[in-house]
């Protein structure tokens, strides 16, 4: 190499190198992402309030919340929804100003802009007080300043305002951020669901759905649209995505009550008839649920799954006539007194009082078990339909009858007297033949009533006639029902040979068995009771 | 300096083409490079302007053959609720950048500074001004009136 | 005649062109430089020019879009940081020159001091060089200032009360780098008119001065290695500079990108942070200033920098004294100890 080579090498290397350099920073300069946030602007009158509010120091989280909101984008401030005219019930000055503003923004201001939505929600029954109807009765067990933080804060969702509207939109979107993610997410609803009533937040978080969603829900953004038929973005549903959300063959609706079938927390399970001029009959209310489930379930497994559902509506229905039916007797052989006001009878037929224990059953099996025994049926929450379910409407069962057999009815004496394991059904049975969960050979075989009785399916197949007869199955769940007791052996595998592994597992059992029987049960330990010694 | 030094310089070396295009281009390419990344610093980007609705009427808030003045993403505008529907014109006159006042009871935008007077859609009655005030897009949805603006960015020091 | 021949313009500008480059010849292409030049540690002197010249493009073009007002002065450079393209590495590339700048010009000191090349008769420049150093230090300081974050400003307000302690002229100082009793609009105006202009004017004319007094007195030999050889400045003195230029630039870059300079908290003059330092190369006289009493120290640092100033003069004294006594480099090695054990110390405390 001449003299003075190496020099322009050196000088061309480096110039190469310089140049991956501005490469790499013209690189990252592209990766970079724009701030594209939309700067909020206040104008007008809402200027002012905020310019005060945050001089005085109150409420500023608010205008922080609300900044953080989609209405501070399109420019709506304060005064757009806490506008009042002279003469409102909830208008007032703001002090140290002369801007009249009121108190409450209602379902009435909302609807301003969000027409649609207050207009759906008003329909539902969510804006329907039903405690009120049975007011009196319930401050018996409720008195006013009890139900203000109970009852009333939960039910606010119903409020009934001067202005005529009826509602409050903030119960679900918190104000003052409204944010569509906060209002979607299941704990919202759970504000109010839950408890021992109506636990369908503690349901959904046993269930499957809500399963996927605890274990993968953070890092679902939940603030997506439905209103434009989009496709459901998350991988299982929440609350709103089968009660409310629209997909791409529903609409959203605001209106809860748009694709429910049953009045199920009522004291009888009955087909809904809920505002059938606007939202159809229960089946079309029906046909719009299984439209959601479609988007991630086959129709085998809906249609089965919803039949069975509904015949455990149905059984409820045979359950409560049995308590009705106790509870009745016993008023009128007079070992139970209902209350009164001087001559009139102070309870409703729905409440009839609580503090006698086959009426306080009574309650209990409608408003608690009862409804814990249909709930976890619809949500898929197993251990509310078994044990928070029938497994305690059966101990308030036994109670209730052994009372009315202490106090003399010579019926319950007759029950308490039996050893019958059938005492245990006292009710008419509905059932289906298998389960929606698959085909379980040994399953069905050692069930005593079908073992029992020779006529078991007749029987039933004659009561699930009459329920569909009557209106409360449609022809297609019929016809499934049909389906499925023409191939009973096959659906409660009863047609197949017993599985190999069934003698392996009753063996293991006998020996679990023996084992317990000889090492913890046969132990007669030397040192005796102390009672002994006493008695 | 003396001449002895100067004498002891060292001579340049042989020519070599790879060397030289090396060298050369080098420099040419880092200098070019370097020169547009400056260049790429200094010269704003032309970015598609975003747009945002912003609401500025209720129905009804503004009678017809009405306006109201208002400072909108950081514009001062006149939504005007004309026979045909809503307009929002921008207060800016077109003549030389006063802003012009609306005048009810003529039904009118005067500009005081020359005299420009501008009916209430935005044209030119009379006087200097060129052309019509600006006009914006206007959008009514479900009773409330939008107008369409370029939208502000945090931070934004553009 | 057209204007594309040689002779219209050389009608209109009546310069002598065979003369003139024979100085440019002279001067520059024929320069010739001292073999032992060719090392790289002898760099250290055209390194910070190459890097003021990078610093004077990107602090111009940083000015197209910093506002040196109190409100928009952080959001300013946050805006370039994030927001302008291309902005981080402008940014980067000043930021880091900077602080190559200084390292380099403290490098190039150390070089000079311990080669002796400050010795007769090159004392002026010496002097020319130390005050190049303090102005390239101001440059430091005015500049990290007008960010206008918690450490920027409270270092301003530290700083500023520094000067006020100096003899005589303190409090005036104070009152002209403030522009008034406090920190304010007025402080961060001046020292933008400082940074921007007076300083870098001051520092361009140091530098001319610097670099025609090497020309007229040439590159000082090393001494005991007189006459052992010379090169031409251009091209293969020159070249050096290319490969430093892009060098630098690919350091620079690089640093912009992988250790960007963070924009800090905005300042807040109701409070001053728990750790307030100041800039790297002042951390030396910060922790000396730490262990004895203010006045104490900033009589000291004055008496270091009379020193520091006058040292060709001193070292000729001693030498005169003590000739056998290898006093320069035991004062020098200790100073540059001192000095890092002092800048580590500081770096690494909480």
């Amino acid at each position: 190499m001449a003299k003075g080579d190496g020099a322009k090498y050196l000088v061309g290397i480096f110039a190469i190198l310089f140049l991956a350099t501005l490469v790499i920073v013209a690189g990252i300069e592209t990766k970079k992402s724009e701030s594209t946030k939309p700067e909020i602007e206040l104008t007008g009158k809402s200027k002012q309030c905020v310019a005060c509010h945050e001089k005085k120091g109150i409420a500023v989280k608010q205008i922080e919340q609300w900044k953080d909101s989609k209405h501070a984008e399109y420019g709506i401030g304060c005064i757009e929804c806490h506008a009042a005219k002279k003469g409102d019930f909830d208008a007032f000055t703001c002090p140290g100003s002369d801007i009249l503003v009121g108190r409450y923004p209602t379902p009435k201001d909302c609807g301003v802009c969000h027409e649609k939505q207050v207009k759906e929600f008003a329909n539902s029954k969510h804006a329907h007080q039903f405690w009120l109807l049975h007011n009196d009765d319930r401050a018996v067990y409720e008195f006013p300043m009890a139900v203000k933080h109970g009852c009333e804060q939960c039910h606010r969702i119903g409020t009934m305002w001067p202005d005529s509207s009826v509602g409050d939109c903030s119960a679900c979107h918190a104000r003052h951020s409204f944010k569509i993610a906060q209002a979607r997410n299941p704990k919202t609803c759970g504000e109010c669901h839950l408890g021992p009533d109506h636990p369908q937040i503690e349901i959904y978080e046993e269930s499957k759905h809500g399963n996927i969603w605890a274990a993968e829900g953070k890092n679902w953004n939940m603030g997506y649209e439905t209103a434009n038929h989009e496709k459901i973005p998350i991988k299982a549903p929440v609350c709103t995505t089968c009660h409310m959300d629209g997909s791409p063959t529903q609409p959203m609706t605001h209106n809860v009550s748009a694709r429910l079938a049953w009045e199920s927390q009522a004291p009888w399970s009955y087909r809904t008839v809920w505002d059938e001029k606007d939202l159809g009959t229960w089946q079309k209310k029906r046909e719009r649920m299984k439209e959601i489930c479609f988007n991630c379930h086959a129709p085998d497994f809906i249609n089965e799954y919803f039949l069975e559902m509904d015949l455990v509506n149905l059984q409820y229905n045979e359950i409560r006539r049995q308590f009705v039916y106790w509870n009745k007797k016993l008023y009128k052989e007079k070992l139970m007194y209902p209350w009164k006001t001087g001559e009139k009878l102070w309870t409703s037929p729905v409440l009839d009082g609580y503090d006698q224990l086959p009426e306080r059953k009574k309650y209990y099996t409608w408003h608690h078990e009862g409804r814990r025994f249909r709930f976890g049926a619809e949500m898929m929450g197993a251990d509310f339909t078994q044990w928070h379910g029938i497994w305690e409407i059966q101990q308030d069962f036994i109670e209730m009858l052994n009372w009315a057999a202490d106090h003399g009815d010579a019926e319950a004496k007759v029950w308490q007297k039996s050893n019958n394991p059938t005492k245990m059904i006292t009710f008419k049975l509905y059932d289906v033949p298998g389960n929606e969960w698959g085909i379980n050979t040994e399953l069905n075989k050692p069930n005593f009533v079908y073992k029992m009785f020779p006529d078991y399916w007749t029987r039933i197949k004659s009561n699930v006639e009459a329920a569909y007869n009557k209106g409360l199955l449609t022809k297609d769940q019929w016809d499934l029902w049909l389906k499925r007791y023409n191939k009973k052996e096959y659906y409660m595998g009863t047609k197949f040979p017993e599985h190999p592994k069934w003698k392996f597992y009753k063996a293991r059992d006998q020996k679990d068995l023996k084992h317990m029987k000889k090492s913890v049960i046969d132990l007669n330990l030397p040192g005796q009771s102390f009672y002994k010694d006493m008695h | 300096m003396t001449d002895e030094k100067k004498n002891e310089v060292e001579e340049e070396g042989r020519r070599n083409f790879l060397a030289n295009f090396l060298y050369v281009g080098g420099i040419l390419a880092a200098l070019g490079g370097f020169t547009a990344g400056l260049l790429r610093f200094i010269i704003p980007e032309k970015k598609p302007p975003k747009m945002q609705e912003i609401l500025v009427a209720h129905f009804n808030e503004i009678e017809i053959g009405d306006a109201k003045p208002m400072e909108v993403a950081g514009q001062k505008v006149f939504v005007v609720h004309l026979k045909e529907g809503y307009r929002v014109l921008s207060a800016i006159c077109t003549h030389l950048g006063c802003l012009v006042q609306w005048q009810k009871e003529n039904q009118r935008f005067y500009c005081p500074c020359h005299k420009g007077k501008y009916r209430p859609d935005g044209t030119v009655i009379s006087g200097p001004p060129p052309r019509p005030l600006e006009s914006f897009r206007v959008e009514v949805k479900n009773g409330l009136v939008y107008v369409w603006m370029k939208q502000k960015y945090t931070g934004g020091l553009v | 005649m057209s204007v594309l021949k040689k002779e219209w313009w050389m009608e209109r500008v009546p310069l002598d062109y065979e003369k003139a480059m024979g100085i440019v010849r002279d001067a520059f292409i024929k320069e010739p430089i001292p073999v032992h030049m060719k090392k790289w540690y002898y760099a250290m002197g055209a390194t910070p020019l190459i890097l003021f010249l990078l610093q004077v493009t990107t602090g111009l073009l940083l000015t197209f879009y910093f506002i040196p007002s109190p409100d928009m002065a952080y959001e300013s450079v946050r805006h370039i940081q994030q927001d302008v393209p291309l902005g981080f590495w402008i940014r980067g590339l000043h930021r880091w020159g900077a602080n190559l700048m200084i390292i380099t010009v403290f490098l190039h000191m150390i070089r000079v001091f311990f080669t002796r090349a400050y010795r007769k008769p090159r004392e002026i420049n010496w002097i020319l060089g130390t005050l190049l150093l303090g102005t390239t230090l101001t440059m430091g300081f005015t500049g990290y200032s007008l960010t206008y974050n918690q450490l920027s400003y409270w270092a301003t307000t530290v700083g500023t009360n520094l000067v006020n302690q100096l003899p005589l002229i303190g409090h005036w100082l104070l009152r002209f780098m403030r522009g008034g009793e406090e920190v304010s609009a007025n402080t961060l105006t001046r020292f933008f008119v400082l940074h921007e202009l007076f300083v870098p004017s001051i520092l361009f004319l140091l530098i001319v001065g610097h670099i025609f007094m090497i020309h007229l007195h040439g590159v000082a030999e090393l001494e005991g290695h007189e006459g052992e050889g010379y090169y031409a400045f251009y091209p293969d003195h020159f070249v050096k500079g290319v490969y430093i230029t892009l060098f630098l630039l690919v350091l620079m870059s690089t640093l912009a990108i992988l250790i960007p300079p963070g924009i800090g908290i905005h300042a807040d003059p109701t409070q001053t942070p728990m750790h307030i330092k100041p800039e790297w190369y002042f951390y030396s006289i910060y922790g000396l200033l730490k262990l004895v009493p203010l006045w104490l120290g900033v009589y000291l640092v004055l008496a270091f920098l009379i020193v520091l100033v006058f040292w060709p003069f001193i070292d000729d004294w001693f030498r005169a004294k003590w000739p056998k006594a290898p006093i320069g480099y035991v004062l020098g090695s200790a100073t540059a100890v001192l000095a890092l054990v002092f800048t580590i110390m500081e770096l690494v405390a909480k």
